[in-house]
């Protein structure tokens, strides 16, 4: 789906955003240089003259102001859109997509971020917010996986496939991880807001206990509790046995690549030696079998 | 909002006592942690007198005056080792088995490597299994033993009486799985969703650590946080430490499972629960448990989590035998071999029973003069026996000990 379908013009987005980072540049320099105090405070942590790490700064916000005022303003972008409506329909092609990859994940960050805030009920795992990550696996499949995809030529091409493999791999094995981290977070979370509630509870009852320990084990509780529910939600199970598949899809791709490496050294590979190890096991069966029928017989 | 009842300064004051405390606790830990600890699980002597590729069988000579006539053997599960039936005196379930004047053998399955990987559970309970009872019988000329199996390895035990009934004369089975149609227990939910294949074709074997990490995940808060709460508590006191780091180096010792064996035992007890249902073949040979006849003892743990009761009470009424008992004792997975008040309730059973079958044979035989009995074995081969015991004996050498082949 283009931005534009999705009703936003990316050219205007574009613009918004250069004015944006200008303003916040700018600012920030200002706010820098109203703070004298400060600056020495920090250029005294940096051991760095004062007016050496103040010009930098200073120069680098004006560089940023020219570059980002100019660009930003009508006649610059329309020119600058013309000039890529010149260009092969290659780069063309790929500036879509680098903007396009960009204006989704930056409309995950602002989804992300609207949801900063919202309470968690306890002992509830559905409907939790995985969305990102499964937005970052699908962006990622989207816009990143078709290059390790793209078909290699040459002699190497075949070592290339699976060097890019492992790579693809990884950052799915990545993914998954991060999202199976984030859901063993999630009852550390939750058992907070409890805790938060319970004394609440505990303050107006006046039955606030002095003992730490009682508190911790009162926690402690509470999170055994969420992570039992947890660990039986259908989001925990798919999760996991994702996980499992990542790691078991990336582990194997990065042995089919160290086998690669591994051909020029005088070393066996687990291939190899299972392989052995197959036809050693059926030799010692048969032979036992063998030896018990002689046993029988004498 | 009413008026905080907060007594911050009550709070705070024992704060600064507790902070002061567990200074005094690391201050004092110096001394245990650093000075002589005694923490060697598995010391009580044995000697090794069957060995088989990875397999040593470990004989416990009894103490005293043989009081069950019939050996028994004990049968662990592939996961973790049986060094925890023997983890410290007096909380050793191998001792208090010698003390009763038992014959007492038990498997040690080693450490699979991936030579392993396509070892399966026929090699280990048609293979193993049965040289090691052919092996007992002869030394002891006996035609039946007593078999003892613990969590995955009473599993086995189980297939082994229903696959070779005339060579089991009792069948004790302690927190083992029969049933894996629940949902009561997480590792019966989790493993339902796996795709074993693919874990096998990328591990080869089962890696002990990744095991591990699933059971602790089983109970993150307890296994991973308040346990080590509670040890830091406590690193003052010499003997709760010394306990402590036993009952870590037993957790932690955790051989790989073999590859096809982890695959059959996953694919056809967890996901398609054959066993129970008399559907499960090993090697073609179907498992009926209808031919369990043999006296059953079945005893698990109301708080098991990991096999959870309704895992385990099924089996007494699916076998075919009639002198079933089953005993739930309120203690969990573990407890059941470690804590001194379930072993004072555990083993005085165990024993009664097995006496009591023991006298009622006797009993039938006075009766009933006993059919001509027949050589257990044509040849008796001697075996290599060699006195030693477990912790002294590092992985390596154990691999690298020679002994006898079956």
């Amino acid at each position: 789906m283009s931005p534009k379908d999705n009703g936003w013009d990316p050219n205007s987005l574009l613009n918004a955003w250069i004015e944006a980072g200008t303003n916040y540049w700018l600012t920030a320099a200002n706010n820098w240089t109203a703070m004298p105090n400060m600056a020495e405070g920090f250029t005294g942590i940096f051991g760095m003259p004062k007016s050496q790490s103040m010009d930098s700064w200073l120069n680098s916000a004006k560089m940023w102001q020219t570059m980002a005022g100019g660009l930003g303003a009508p006649d610059m972008m329309e020119s600058l859109l013309k000039g890529a409506g010149a260009t092969p329909e290659i780069t063309t092609k790929m500036l879509r997509v680098v903007w396009g990859g960009y204006f989704n994940l930056y409309q995950l960050w602002l989804k992300k971020l609207g949801k900063i805030g919202e309470t968690t009920e306890a002992y509830k795992f559905e409907n939790l917010d995985q969305e990102v990550f499964k937005n970052w696996v699908e962006l990622y499949e989207k816009e990143v996986q078709p290059y390790f995809h793209m078909p290699q030529v040459g002699l190497m091409r075949f070592y290339q496939e699976r060097m890019n493999l492992v790579m693809d791999k990884f950052n799915l094995y990545r993914a998954a991880m991060s999202e199976f981290l984030h859901l063993i977070y999630v009852p550390l979370e939750k058992s907070v807001h409890v805790m938060q509630e319970k004394f609440d509870e505990l303050s107006k009852e006046g039955r606030l206990s002095e003992n730490f320990k009682d508190y911790y084990n009162m926690w402690i509780k509470i999170l055994e509790g969420h992570y039992m529910t947890l660990f039986k939600s259908p989001e925990y199970l798919q999760t996991l046995s994702r996980t499992l598949s990542t790691v078991a899809e990336f582990k194997t791709a990065q042995h089919e690549m160290l086998v690669d490496a591994m051909k020029s050294l005088p070393i066996p590979t687990n291939k190899d030696m299972d392989d052995l190890y197959k036809e050693f096991y059926l030799l010692k069966k048969k032979v036992k079998e063998l030896e018990k029928k002689l046993e029988e017989k004498d | 909002m009413s008026p905080s009842k907060i007594p911050v300064d009550m709070i705070l004051s024992k704060l600064a006592e507790d902070v002061e405390k567990s200074q005094d606790v690391i201050m004092q830990s110096q001394d245990v942690l650093l000075g002589p600890l005694e923490t060697d699980i598995a010391t009580t002597p044995y000697e090794v007198v069957y060995e088989e590729d990875r397999v040593k069988l470990k004989y416990y000579a009894p103490i005293t005056e043989t009081r069950i006539k019939t050996p028994l053997l004990m049968v662990y599960a592939l996961i973790n080792r049986e060094t925890m039936l023997d983890l410290q005196p007096g909380r050793s379930v191998v001792q208090n088995f010698m003390n009763e004047g038992v014959e007492l053998y038990m498997i040690d399955w080693g450490y699979p490597t991936r030579k392993d990987k396509f070892v399966s559970i026929d090699d280990h309970v048609n293979g193993y299994i049965n040289n090691v009872v052919d092996f007992i019988r002869r030394r002891h000329g006996v035609d039946k033993i007593n078999l003892m199996g613990i969590c995955m390895g009473g599993t086995f035990s189980v297939m082994y009486s229903a696959l070779h009934p005339e060579k089991i004369k009792n069948l004790i089975t302690t927190v083992t799985p029969s049933n894996f149609d629940t949902d009561k227990g997480l590792l019966h939910v989790w493993m339902k969703g796996v795709d074993v294949d693919r874990m096998v074709g990328t591990w080869g074997n089962m890696p002990g650590d990744l095991m591990n990490f699933g059971f602790l995940l089983l109970n993150p808060a307890r296994l991973m946080i308040d346990k080590y709460i509670g040890f830091f508590e406590n690193m003052n006191n010499k003997v709760f430490v010394e306990n402590f780091i036993r009952m870590e180096k037993w957790i932690f010792d955790s051989p790989d499972i073999p590859g096809e064996t982890f695959r059959q035992f996953i694919t056809d007890c967890y996901q398609k629960n054959l066993l129970i249902q008399g559907k499960m073949e090993l090697n073609g040979k179907r498992i009926d448990l209808k031919k369990v006849t043999m006296p059953l003892m079945n005893i698990y743990g109301r708080y098991d989590h990991l096999v959870p009761p309704e895992a385990c009470d099924r089996l007494t009424k699916s076998v075919g035998s009639k002198d079933t008992e089953d005993i739930c004792l309120d203690t969990g997975h573990i407890g059941i071999y470690v804590s001194s008040k379930t072993q004072k309730e555990l083993t005085p059973r165990i024993f009664d029973w097995l006496e009591k079958r023991d006298k009622d044979e006797e009993k039938r035989r006075v009766v009933k003069p006993p059919a001509k009995k027949k050589k257990a074995a044509k040849s008796e081969r001697q075996p290599k026996a060699s006195a030693r015991t477990g912790s002294s004996v590092d992985k390596k050498k154990r691999a690298n000990v020679g002994g006898q082949k079956a």
